[in-house]
């Protein structure tokens, strides 16, 4: 028998205040009853090198070698139709919390992780800050590219607020500028912060997933037929991952060819998104929306140069009355080049037809 | 066979018999069965077995304060539960012994 003893730790606490959870419908003493004691066994348990496993799975071991009815596993509560009461919003908050504390306690590989994550905070407060500050540049400034270091239009001005930005937000992680980490917080405090992370959330996702290194939040050409080519809108033609907007072919003299239509090598169209084919990303602003050449009424984005035009809102094919522009190629011309294969008599291949 | 399901019947007659031999708390009694060669029982099981063994009146318990770690809890056994030790003893004696001539008799 061992007498090694530790204190509890966060991963044991989570795991029994998850059995806790379940036994909620118990009286207090049956309850305590059955808790007694449980820390100090699955301190050893630990100490062992024994996985603490499921704590529902658990709960109901226990609770059935107890003689127990069997519990139900507390559903979320389905919300009645009223206003949440402030109470409730904290009952959430703290739930949330506690509940992913037992998630990520559960087994020690995700203790760890957890553990790697939260020592990145401090990155995460970086990136709120720079998340925060390209919002506002994107809805103050002229259209733009998302930069690292955000514009706002005036020299200077974006660096210092960034700046300043990355400087609240450190500190308001650090919990000296709005009441530290935890659920002793002020309600409003607590809602107001996970908004902000979220929205930051939102804009670096925005950012990231589209790849297009644009906020698209403008209507874009989604919902532009795409006629069945098996391709996703969004995955288009791409140069050391930034995406191609346009194509400018030019024939074996040198000079530029319009409507050229391009396809692998196993039949795919070379398309570029009709995200990539638009610049600016203000809604309702004016900007340069990319014109598919057309099959029928279809939009074709592999058929080069693509024409353009710029309009305020919605796709190329919303405001067909006005002409789209063909775009003024890089060159007016280029070196003329020769094949590599003899142009002349061939001789005649085995196995061709 | 699976031997979980037989464990079920006599857990409470091999939890009793452990505490008798010697008071103990949870993660102790577990891993004395274990060693015992009851290798596949869980230690929820156990847990439980012993706060419905508690409750029943068959153990008493009492908490050991640690300096350095929370509190283990120790089981004792009592005069009811020492009782149903023997008659439960008894009664498994008599069972194992009546499958066992069970069985030498489907075998011959």
């Amino acid at each position: 028998m061992s007498d090694h003893t530790t204190t509890v730790g966060p991963q044991v606490e989570a795991f029994v205040a998850q059995v806790r959870a379940r036994l909620t419908d118990l009286s207090e003493d049956e309850r305590e009853e059955l808790l007694g004691g449980l820390e100090a066994d699955l301190v050893e348990k630990l100490a062992d090198g024994a996985d603490l496993g499921d704590p529902w799975l658990y709960a109901a071991e226990l609770r059935a070698a107890a003689g127990l009815p069997e519990g139900r596993r507390p559903l979320v509560r389905t919300p009645r139709l009223r206003m949440p009461r402030g109470e409730d919003v904290d009952r959430v908050l703290d739930e949330s919390r506690t509940e992913w504390s037992a998630l990520t306690a559960r087994h020690p590989a995700g203790a760890r992780a957890w553990e790697v994550v939260a020592t990145l905070r401090p990155a995460w407060w970086v990136l709120r800050a720079w998340a925060a500050v390209t919002l506002v540049d994107g809805w103050t400034g002229p259209w733009e590219r998302v930069s690292a270091i955000p514009t706002l239009g005036v020299p200077l001005l974006g660096p210092v607020v960034l700046l300043a930005a990355i400087a609240a937000s450190t500190l308001i992680g650090l919990g000296r500028l709005w009441p530290g980490s935890g659920p002793d917080r002020p309600r409003l405090t607590r809602i107001a912060l996970l908004a902000a992370n979220l929205m930051a959330l939102g804009v670096l996702g925005t950012v990231a997933g589209g790849g297009s290194s644009y906020l698209a939040s403008s209507p874009t050409w989604d919902s532009a037929d795409y006629g069945g080519y098996p391709y996703t809108p969004r995955d288009g033609l791409r140069l050391d991952g930034s995406p191609i907007r346009n194509v400018f072919a030019y024939d074996a003299a040198g000079d530029p060819v319009t409507g050229v239509q391009l396809f692998r090598g196993n039949g795919d169209p070379l398309t570029v998104s009709a995200d990539q084919a638009e610049s600016g990303w203000r809604p309702r602003a004016e900007r340069t929306v990319g014109c598919g050449w057309l099959n029928g009424s279809r939009q074709l984005f592999n058929v080069f140069p693509l024409a353009d035009r710029v309009q305020r809102r919605g796709t190329c094919l919303d405001d067909a009355d006005q002409p789209a522009s063909l775009p003024v190629p890089p060159f007016a011309q280029v070196p003329p080049v020769t094949s590599p294969v003899p142009p002349v008599v061939e001789q005649p291949q085995p196995g061709e037809e | 066979m699976d031997t979980t399901q037989l464990l079920k019947g006599v857990l409470d007659l091999a939890v009793l018999a452990v505490v008798d031999a010697e008071d103990g708390y949870g993660y102790d009694v577990l891993r004395r069965l274990r060693a015992g060669g009851l290798s596949e029982v869980g230690d929820a099981s156990v847990y439980g077995t012993l706060r419905r063994l508690y409750a029943a009146g068959a153990l008493t318990s009492y908490v050991v304060p640690s300096e350095e770690g929370p509190h283990r809890k120790y089981y004792g056994i009592t005069p009811t539960g020492r009782d149903q030790l023997a008659r439960q003893t008894k009664d498994w004696r008599t069972f194992a012994d009546t499958v066992t001539d069970l069985l030498q008799g489907a075998a011959s």
